[in-house]
């Protein structure tokens, strides 16, 4: 009997030392509770995103975009759905001359209350410049910006830069209020941003919560707030939506949206492109048509339905549908070489597993250029210890898949890192003097439809080489519970949630 | 000369104890360190440049450009070389402070133990299950036992072996998307409460209880022949607490490889915690060594490292407790099974089922793609169904066979040799033992790499590297109890020197059930295998290696069952064969003459010496001591060996 009463004292005084080892920030209850009493005035959203802030929610790396995603964040600009720069905390802006640009700010508040100043805008950018690493939208960029006058901002550039505005939509050239930078060393939009939601908690790498911004100057958003939860694993992922415990999953898996019922996966297009990169430099694909000869086995639409299960569209060019302008501006490459026979070549075909579709694809491809006569060892590892020995040029051919829209917003400085003799991404190991002119032309042009055309035409210049052959335009799955509304599905993957975001 | 010799025997136990204590100590001191160093050591052994990995974990998109990973260089004070980035983590940890993390710039102390204690409560919750499972298991041996009737019983096992041959993802999977998602019974995802705990405790805990159960079932039958046994039996002692003293005279040799699965459930569950979403110390130092974060990786270590030890030194103390006074007089008997079990079909029959399997898949093309007749089911075309690719399933688990098995069974084999060379340097190997296994496998392939490069021979020199460690708990756990039977007293008594005693004593005792612990764990080593795939070591696809054939259909686990059950039906299969056949292994014993008495003591001497003479463990442990009748095997062994 006393033995009894001792264990139940026990197990009393263990339960609060068990109750430390799991994750707090999930209690079912409370989070009930607080649904119900946000039912008035709009409930909270549950998302499940899939990447876990790596930087403890730095702006100036990948985290960025999980900030603009929830709504925490915004820049002076952001993109439209054509891909060009609409206002955002700027209300308009022009161009001065070649160097700077004169950008108006709008009323707005910070989250902790202060006021949007064209000198906090200021101070912000040239926070963002001195970050070390430096963020992606400002690498090889000289840029200072000054407060000019009560509402606006000047924003100078070393180098003359067409594209600025679309720079400035990067996330991770955010405005952020004073109190985010005073600590030395890191900066925390912990209640410091302009968006409509407010990161209020951040639980590790595991969950954060969000309330709603009151004196958003959009208007206030529908949700009384959001309670995210990272998690990694795709099928998890899925199974939280299933399971009714996330409202939004973010980035379904093509192997799970099966699983999803009718009307409850969302296809997006997206700017990522699967490609096959041919090694020009060094192997048997420095023979141009060896490379011919590889780019006519392939059946793009057996990937696209295949493997992706028709999660995708097949390859058309370095740009895919996402872009909505650049599919009525394809120029078709002239000038190809011939293709001649591989009689039993062997290649070595590399990609990697963090994307559990590419091994498919790269077992699919292989069928198919053996079939043309190829012979194809395949090597799959993860992607970081890949990565240099591609940049080496150890592996013949390597399908990777890849964001074609990158911070810079601006598609002509993808062309230029991948596919020119100085590019600095350059996995191809191409260097073509007709499309480095056809790079540089683009990249000179100012004129937002002429600078697409020329973008165009270097993407044909470039394919006329066949070092990249376009596989597959995937399209991203984003799961949606049947009475969410709102849901900003974005082609450049930065927004999720926004102020029409309901449940 | 009874009492004299144990006085003595005390005497040198206390002295041994202190020296070899301290020994012990020492080297598992120098073991932490060397493992410490060599992850500071490791991105510089492998060249993989950290700047790179590191980037690539914070930004996968983020391209590798020489400024931005000189700037991460810079901010993480890589120049300084490896020597002193380790001096300075050593120095800091000194006041507490593990550093903070390469990639998020957190403190890793805070998050390591937040992820220690959930992994914590994880295996706790595991191993409760682990006990039922192995309880359940045992049932049968206990109740048949307890009422004396195990003479004539046929020895099972298949069961558990099937179970032990489970990987824990498919367990995971089919729980998380039956129980969690279809019947929404139990949450699938999160780890807040204890409603939350009972998916994965049973996903990890049932392949684990079943290998301690299928190795507690494989020592009960010798327990309840014993002569102590007997008596109580013959006393009128209820057959439940024979039961219980039979459970406690088994459970000792069990304890060093329960210590081991509370360590590895801890360190090792990746797939468990990311199926359920669990923060982990498993994912944790997963991502921290494949990104090369150096602080949080040594720090996750450490505190697996620290684990384990006490882990080791609980074990040590519960089988000193439980059998103590025994070991220290050495009044135990060797727990031989009564009776050969009698020929078998069963074995026969898992093997013509394996082989018609290989058989009949043999003349298909196991590479030959169809992406339009994807995931389909089984049929007349495809018995076994379709894989995402459209590749017969059947076709590739045919010809996946010989690989798998050959690599499987060599590395098992290697395991088991090296296993019972160490288990019997016990001082030596057992702190080698709680280190090789508090290692996260991801990180002993990384060190393998880093030592061996990354050749061919690398991935099974890396399973290999780790898989040894439980047979030699096991083994040491049983040459201790040998060592400590009456009947190697007698044959110590009567003249017969180390190399006879482990040649024909205590090698022939131990040898069996160590073999059958190791074919138990062959099917876990050909997923090992495949598990290492993505640092680009071992099977690479579309070799239809079986490891790899699991590993690529997990994510249709849900929509093509079939493509992830067939492989692991074959495994499960594979496991039931080995277990099963091994039953039928008896290791010959030899007549031969022992040489004229001279030097009795053993170079190496029992080991877990009780410095305390007080008796704790009451009423068995005075029955084994006092049990004098030698029926059946003990007096057979006495009668075999002497002069």
């Amino acid at each position: 009997m006393r033995s009894v009463r001792h264990r139940l004292l026990a197990g009393l005084l263990l339960s609060p030392l068990l109750s430390g080892c799991f994750a707090s920030g999930g209690d079912a209850s409370s989070a009930d509770a607080d649904a119900d009493a946000g039912s008035a005035d709009g409930s909270r959203l549950r998302v499940a995103l899939a990447f876990p802030p790596a930087e403890g929610f730095s702006p100036y790396g990948a985290d960025a975009t999980l900030l603009s995603r929830l709504g925490v964040t915004e820049g002076l600009t952001r993109l439209d759905a054509n891909g060009s720069a609409a206002p955002a905390l700027a209300e308009s802006w022009k161009r001065e001359n070649d160097r700077s640009w004169l950008f108006t700010v709008r009323e707005a508040t910070f989250q902790d209350g202060t006021d949007v100043t064209p000198s906090s805008v200021a101070a912000s950018l040239a926070h963002a410049t001195r970050a070390k690493p430096v963020p992606a939208a400002l690498a090889g960029v000289t840029l200072t910006a000054k407060a000019a006058g009560d509402r606006q901002v000047r924003v100078t550039t070393a180098e003359p830069d067409p594209v600025l505005p679309l720079r400035l939509s990067s996330p991770s050239l955010a405005v952020l209020s004073a109190k985010a930078y005073e600590t030395k060393g890191t900066t925390s939009p912990v209640g410091t941003a302009t968006g409509p939601f407010e990161l209020t908690e951040v639980n590790g790498t595991t969950a954060a919560t969000l309330d709603r911004f009151d004196d958003y100057w959009g208007g206030r958003a529908q949700a009384a707030g959001i309670d995210a939860k990272f998690i990694a694993d795709g099928t998890a992922r899925t199974n939280a939506l299933r399971t009714g415990e996330a409202d939004i999953a973010e980035a379904v898996p093509v192997s799970q949206a099966a699983s999803l019922d009718e009307g409850i996966g969302r296809e997006t297009a997206t700017t990522r492109t699967t490609s096959l990169l041919l090694n020009t430099a060094s192997g048997p694909f420095a023979d141009a048509r060896l490379r011919a000869a590889a780019r006519e086995a392939i059946d793009t639409s057996a990937l696209a339905k295949g493997v992706y299960e028709g999660h995708a569209d097949p390859g058309e060019g370095i740009f895919g549908p996402a872009l909505t302008w650049a599919d009525g501006k394809r120029v078709t490459p002239s000038g190809r070489a011939r293709a001649t026979e591989p009689r039993g070549t062997s290649i070595t075909l590399a990609t990697y597993d963090n994307r559990p579709e590419l091994p498919e694809a790269a077992q699919v491809l292989k069928q198919q250029l053996e079939k043309a006569g190829f012979s194809v060892k395949l090597e799959v590892r993860e992607y970081a210890r890949l990565e240099s020995d591609v940049l080496a040029g150890k592996f013949d051919a390597f399908v990777s898949a890849r964001n074609t829209m990158l911070d810079t917003g601006d598609p002509v400085s993808i062309l230029a890192g991948d596919y020119t003799c100085d590019g600095g991404y350059n996995l191809a190991l191409l260097c073509d003097k007709q499309a480095d002119q056809a790079v540089a032309r683009a990249e000179s042009v100012a004129d937002s439809a002429k600078r697409q055309d020329a973008t165009m035409a270097a993407e044909a210049a470039i394919l006329r080489t066949d070092a990249v052959v376009p596989l597959v335009h995937q399209r991203i799955i984003t799961g949606v519970a049947a009475d969410v509304r709102g849901v900003l599905l974005d082609p450049y993957e930065r927004t999720l949630v926004g102020t029409g975001t309901r449940r | 000369m009874r009492i004299r010799d144990e006085t003595m025997g005390r005497r040198k136990a206390l002295g041994l104890f202190s020296r070899s204590g301290a020994a012990v100590l020492i080297w598992r001191i120098v073991l932490v360190a060397v493992l410490v160093c060599g992850i500071g050591l490791l991105p510089w052994l492998t060249r993989t440049d950290p700047a790179l990995t590191v980037l690539k974990a914070r930004s996968a998109e983020r391209d590798p450009t020489p400024d931005v990973l000189a700037a991460i260089r810079d901010e993480l004070g890589l120049d300084a070389g490896p020597l002193r980035l380790l001096g300075q983590w050593l120095g800091g940890l000194l006041h507490g402070d593990a550093g903070r993390s390469w990639i998020s710039g957190a403190e890793v102390l805070p998050s390591v133990l937040q992820a220690l204690g959930a992994s914590l409560s994880l295996m706790a919750a595991a191993l409760a299950v682990a006990g039922v499972t192995a309880g359940v298991l045992c049932a049968r041996t206990l109740l048949l036992g307890s009422g004396g009737r195990l003479a004539g019983r046929r020895p099972g096992g298949s069961g558990a072996a099937l179970l032990a041959a489970l990987p824990e993802f498919l367990i995971a999977s089919v729980l998380a998307t039956v129980v969690g998602v279809q019947l929404g019974w139990l949450p699938a995802l999160g780890w807040y409460g204890p409603q939350w705990m009972l998916l994965p405790a049973l996903s990890l805990g049932l392949p684990a209880g079943a290998v301690l159960g299928r190795m507690l079932d494989d020592l009960l039958p010798g327990a309840f022949a014993e002569p102590w046994a007997l008596a109580a039996a013959a006393r009128g002692l209820p057959g439940r607490s024979i039961a219980r003293q039979a459970l406690r005279r088994c459970v000792p040799g069990l304890l060093p490889n329960l210590g081991l699965f509370v360590v590895g459930l801890t360190g090792g569950a990746v797939a468990v915690e990311q199926i359920f979403d669990i923060p982990g110390l498993g994912r944790a130092t997963l991502q921290a060594a494949v990104a090369q974060d150096l602080p949080v990786l040594q720090a996750g270590t450490l505190a697996l490292l620290l684990l384990a030890a006490t882990t080791a030194g609980l074990a040590r103390l519960a089988a000193r407790l439980l059998i103590g006074p025994a070991l220290r007089d050495g009044a135990l008997h060797s727990l031989h099974r009564p009776s050969p079990p009698g020929r078998r079909v069963q074995p026969l029959l898992y093997g013509a089922a394996l082989l018609a399997v290989i058989a009949l898949g043999l003349p298909r093309d196991p590479l030959a793609l169809d992406t339009t007749a994807r995931l389909q089911p089984p049929s007349a075309t495809h018995p076994f169904g379709t894989d995402a690719l459209g590749r017969d399933v059947l076709a590739r688990i045919a010809h996946g066979a010989l690989d798998t098995l050959t690599l499987a069974v060599a590395i098992s084999a290697a395991a088991l040799l090296t296993g019972v060379l160490l288990g019997c340097l016990p001082r030596f190997s057992g702190p080698l033992v709680d280190t090789v296994n508090a290692v996260p496998p991801v990180l002993a392939a990384l060190l393998v790499t880093a030592v061996t490069g990354s050749g061919s021979a690398t991935p099974a020199l890396a399973v290999a590297a780790v898989a040894w460690a439980p047979l030699a708990a096991h083994t040491s756990a049983l040459l201790q109890q040998e060592r400590a039977t009456t009947h190697l007293l007698a044959t110590r008594g009567l003249g017969a020197r180390p190399p006879h005693l482990l040649r024909y004593e205590l090698l022939p005792a131990v040898l069996p059930p160590v073999t059958r612990h190791a074919l138990l764990r062959l099917p876990g080593t050909a997923l090992a295998l495949a598990a290492l795939g993505f640092l680009g070591l071992g099977a690479q696809p579309p070799s239809p290696e079986w490891g790899l054939l699991l590993a690529e259909n997990q994510p249709y686990a849900e929509r093509a069952p079939w493509a992830v059950l067939a492989p692991a039906a074959v495994l499960a299969l594979l496991g039931a064969l080995a277990v099963t056949a091994a039953d039928g292994v008896r290791w010959p014993r030899r007549h031969r003459r022992t040489r004229p008495a001279r030097e009795r003591r053993p170079d190496i001497g029992p080991p877990g010496h009780d410095p305390l003479p007080e008796r704790k463990a009451s009423e068995p442990a005075q029955r084994h001591v006092g049990a004098t009748p030698q029926p059946r095997q003990e007096a057979a062994t006495v009668r075999e060996s002497s002069p």
